[in-house]
């Protein structure tokens, strides 16, 4: 399948730290690519420029043979890429159903006549469809990501970005969400996740991207990358001499 | 779920009671009414229109303009200069109102990159200097003010119900936005710009948009009155007290709901035409004071107490009803 | 115009600065530590004109001294106003519109009070220095001016001092900087922001005083010095005391030199119009402008 992604080359600076250093790698169309490294690494600042919301320093962002760095991430959102939030922001003086026919209104939706139906049967998907009238401000952590999902999804996205879905959440939330993750692959969406849970991401992704101290490691299958020994001293360290 | 029952119960009392005071509006003056009556009316009626407009911008979207009163000042002199020019008087409402929207999109685009506090500061800033430019501004007589000759009849209540028909569709406007997806968008931005950003709202534009409705009707009272007025001077309609009165409304009645402005506008008209009469100078500290115990005690003003009353009345209900 | 009327311009506009910089310092300290858009400063700036006014016409008590006495008193009104109201509302680590709203609430109160006990007519205080004047080769100025710039000076180098040879003045610049890490490290954070507030009043007091020896006033006196306030503060960066020196420098040569452009009624747009460019061509004053500088480096 041809590449939907291409991130070229991708350097951010902040204040004299070097966020990510000329980061490079394709995403291929329909796959889950996972993005993992130790804390620091630079993922979520990668994942905030891929979305739009942050403009790297140099090097170029290009979705379906276009560049994208925008710094605006509605802009993203509208070609076709959206993130769920690693801390959700619910808006929380709406209601569930509302925070979600958001993204439909202001996604890529045909659907907005009909958005209060159209979100109802996103958060059925998602399963918390019960919990549609109620004030956002209520929801548990794991029904909030949910919520960040179904909202992310309700705007039609070509690429979605996941940022730590899973933490804080039990094991068996997370077979949960991961069996969701696998139905919106399913549908042809392409995602690109980020996240610490290294057997959900070795479960799902191919393939997968290891970054650390700003700069990708090494890429490829999650067999791949589990046994190779830059990978294991990132996260483990140097073996003792 | 019992919340949400409340909330649409005192919706349901809240919207009922609507309809009957639009009837007794409609129907009131054609009664014996005195003037002085029909002023005092006319008058919350203006208010209410812009009390309702402001909250588009500062309730729903929650950008605190503390410069409204440019938009109701250059719609006041637009009509005036307009009405003195032969123009008719409804075409001169919606030239006050497209000329208060172009004043909006000059305001916005500067100062809505601008977030909280800094916006309401920046328009501190640039209602303060309108009003300098226009105290100057020969052309409309500078400090001494404007005089509006139109001719034929001075018929009261032509003014009344030029007040109830745009008070009306200030209402219905605010209704319209707040069940829309323009209106959730000015409450995401409201609560949290960047997540709604990464859902695909554009912030600036919708505040943008929000800003110009609420200047188009802000203007268009500002003409209202000073038809009614004849006369306006700087003082009066670009003055920080007006636009001080113009956020207080919504913010005593309510701010950010549909009918919160429209209570606010109600107190603050009547009140205001009381203490005028009776207290010239205590109003400063009236509405201080109610500043001050709105933010420590009730931030949703009188909705929220109206909210938090409702569930009280209920009990008090069923237990009267059970005892009888 | 010749150079002896240039330099008169010059330092008219530096003694204009170190006015308004000792204005502006008030809200930068409450800005800084409690992230908190002080309204009221205009009204505190009114009263303390007027108190150092009554200390004047009622005991004969020299301006200057009055503005001294301004210190401690306006050091607890400021207290008390904190422990009365504004520990009550939420704060965070930006500025909360409840604090905006109260804070213009309790402005709005301090007007009508003044204007209850000292009516609506102008005032000034009229003491011989008022009209003496100081030369200095061909140029002159006022005496007040130059005194008042004494003054400001030294209540700024006061400050200085406190900020970084007392542990109050620590612990108020580490919740400048940071307040979680400085609760962390045990800095009674509501206990400095009162004393914070205190002396961010007392500063707003006693810079009352000290423009009342130059200006006349009433009260609706503040709102024109707390635009320029906000001007200052925004071009100087919100949160450092020499932006505040730079941004009082700039707003008084733009000031004194409009006046070769403009006429005098437009006076108050300029400090305005400057406030709005300055919040939205330098959200982080000029100051920022160098960090930014650095950071590319």
């Amino acid at each position: 399948m041809p590449s939907i992604l291409k991130v070229d080359c991708v350097t951010k600076n902040f204040a004299g730290l070097a966020a990510l250093r000329q980061v490079t790698f394709d995403i291929e169309e329909g796959r889950v690519c996972g993005l993992i490294g130790p804390n620091g690494a630079g993922k979520t600042t990668l994942l905030s420029i891929i979305a739009g919301s942050v403009l790297p320093s140099s090097g170029s962002v290009i979705f379906r043979g276009k560049r994208i760095e925008s710094g605006k991430s509605y802009q993203a959102v509208r070609a076709g890429i959206v993130r769920t939030h690693q801390i959700p922001r619910p808006f929380r003086s709406l209601s569930v159903l509302a925070n979600v026919e958001l993204g439909i209104h202001f996604g890529r939706s045909s659907n907005r006549d009909d958005s209060s139906n159209e979100a109802m049967e996103i958060l059925e998907w998602v399963g918390i469809a019960h919990l549609a009238p109620a004030a956002a401000s209520t929801l548990s952590v794991g029904n909030l990501k949910r919520m960040e999902l179904a909202r992310a999804l309700a705007t039609k996205p070509s690429l979605l970005l996941c940022d730590e879905v899973c933490s804080g959440l039990t094991e068996s939330e997370t077979a949960s969400v991961l069996g969701l993750l696998r139905g919106i692959q399913k549908t042809g969406t392409t995602i690109l996740y980020v996240e610490h849970n290294l057997k959900a991401i070795m479960s799902l992704c191919n393939p997968v991207v290891v970054m650390n101290h700003g700069q990708k490691l090494v890429e490829g299958s999650p067999e791949e990358v589990q046994s190779h020994p830059l990978v294991i001293e990132a996260y483990i360290g140097k073996k003792a001499a | 779920m019992k919340a949400r029952q409340n909330i649409s119960g005192s919706r349901k009392i809240l919207s009922a009671l609507g309809e009957v005071v639009l009837a007794v509006l409609t129907l009131l003056p054609l009664g014996n009414l005195s003037p002085n009556t029909i002023r005092l009316l006319f008058v919350t009626l203006v208010w209410v229109t812009v009390s309702v407009a402001w909250n588009l911008v500062g309730g729903f979207g929650g950008q605190i303009s503390f410069g409204f009163a440019v938009f109701y000042g250059l719609g006041a002199y637009t009509a005036a200069l307009a009405i003195n020019g032969g123009i008719n008087p409804v075409l001169s409402f919606v030239l006050a109102a497209l000329v208060a929207m172009v004043a909006s999109l000059l305001v916005g685009l500067p100062t809505f990159r601008l977030r909280g506090p800094y916006f309401a500061i920046a328009t501190i800033g640039v209602s303060e200097a309108v009003r300098v430019l226009m105290t100057n501004f020969s052309l409309t007589g500078g400090a001494s003010g404007y005089r509006i000759m139109e001719k034929g009849v001075f018929r009261q209540l032509d003014h009344y119900y030029a007040a109830l028909i745009l008070a009306l569709l200030a209402v219905t406007v605010s209704i319209y936005i707040r069940r829309s997806g323009f209106g959730l968008a000015l409450v995401a931005i409201r609560e949290d710009e960047d997540a709604a950003s990464d859902l695909g709202v554009n912030p600036f534009r919708a505040k943008l948009l929000a800003h110009a409705i609420a200047a188009a009707l802000t203007g268009t009272a500002g003409g209202v009155y000073a038809r009614y007025a004849a006369f306006i001077h700087p003082q009066g309609v670009f003055a920080f007290n007006i636009g001080v009165a113009i956020l207080l409304m919504p913010i005593i009645g309510g701010v950010g709901t549909i009918w919160g402005p429209v209570i606010g506008a109600v107190v603050y008209g009547f009140v205001n035409e009381e203490l005028v009469a009776s207290f010239p100078q205590l109003h400063l500290l009236l509405y201080g004071t109610l500043l001050v115990l709105i933010v420590l005690f009730e931030p949703e003003g009188v909705v929220g107490l109206f909210r938090k009353g409702y569930p009280l009345l209920a009990r008090i209900r069923r237990a009267h009803a059970v005892h009888s | 115009m010749n150079a002896a009327d240039l330099m008169n311009l010059v330092i008219s506009a530096f003694l204009l600065a170190g006015v308004y910089a000792a204005m502006s310092v008030g809200m930068t300290i409450i800005y800084g530590v409690m992230k908190i858009v002080n309204l009221a400063h205009a009204g505190f700036l009114m009263l303390g004109a007027y108190f150092v006014y009554e200390l004047y016409e009622r005991f004969g008590i020299d301006p200057l001294l009055g503005v001294v006495l301004a210190f401690p008193t306006f050091f607890l009104l400021g207290m008390t106003v904190h422990w009365l109201l504004v520990r009550r509302i939420p704060t965070s680590d930006q500025p909360t519109l409840p604090s905006l709203l109260l804070l213009f609430g309790l402005w709005l109160i301090l007007q009508n009070l003044a204007y209850l006990i000292w009516g609506n007519s102008d005032r000034s205080i009229l003491t011989p220095r008022t009209l003496s004047v100081f030369h200095l080769g061909r140029i002159t100025f006022p005496m007040v001016q130059l005194v008042v710039f004494g003054a400001a000076v030294a209540s700024l180098t006061g400050l200085e001092f406190v900020l970084h040879k007392t542990w109050f003045g620590k612990a108020v610049r580490a919740l400048m900087q940071n307040s979680e890490a400085g609760k962390i490290v045990g800095v009674k954070v509501e206990r400095t922001a009162r004393v914070s507030f205190g002396v961010g009043i007392a500063f707003a007091g006693a810079a009352g005083g000290l423009l009342a020896m130059m200006y006349s006033f009433s009260p609706d006196f503040g709102g024109l010095f707390l635009l320029r306030a906000f001007v200052i503060i925004v071009l100087g960066g919100l949160e450092s005391f020499t932006g505040i020196a730079i941004g009082a420098l700039i707003l008084a040569l733009v000031e004194t030199f409009s006046i070769l452009i403009l006429p005098a009624n437009y006076q108050p747009a300029i400090a305005f119009s400057l406030l709005v460019v300055a919040l939205v061509v330098l959200p982080q004053g000029v100051a920022g402008l160098w960090s930014r500088r650095r950071r590319l480096a």
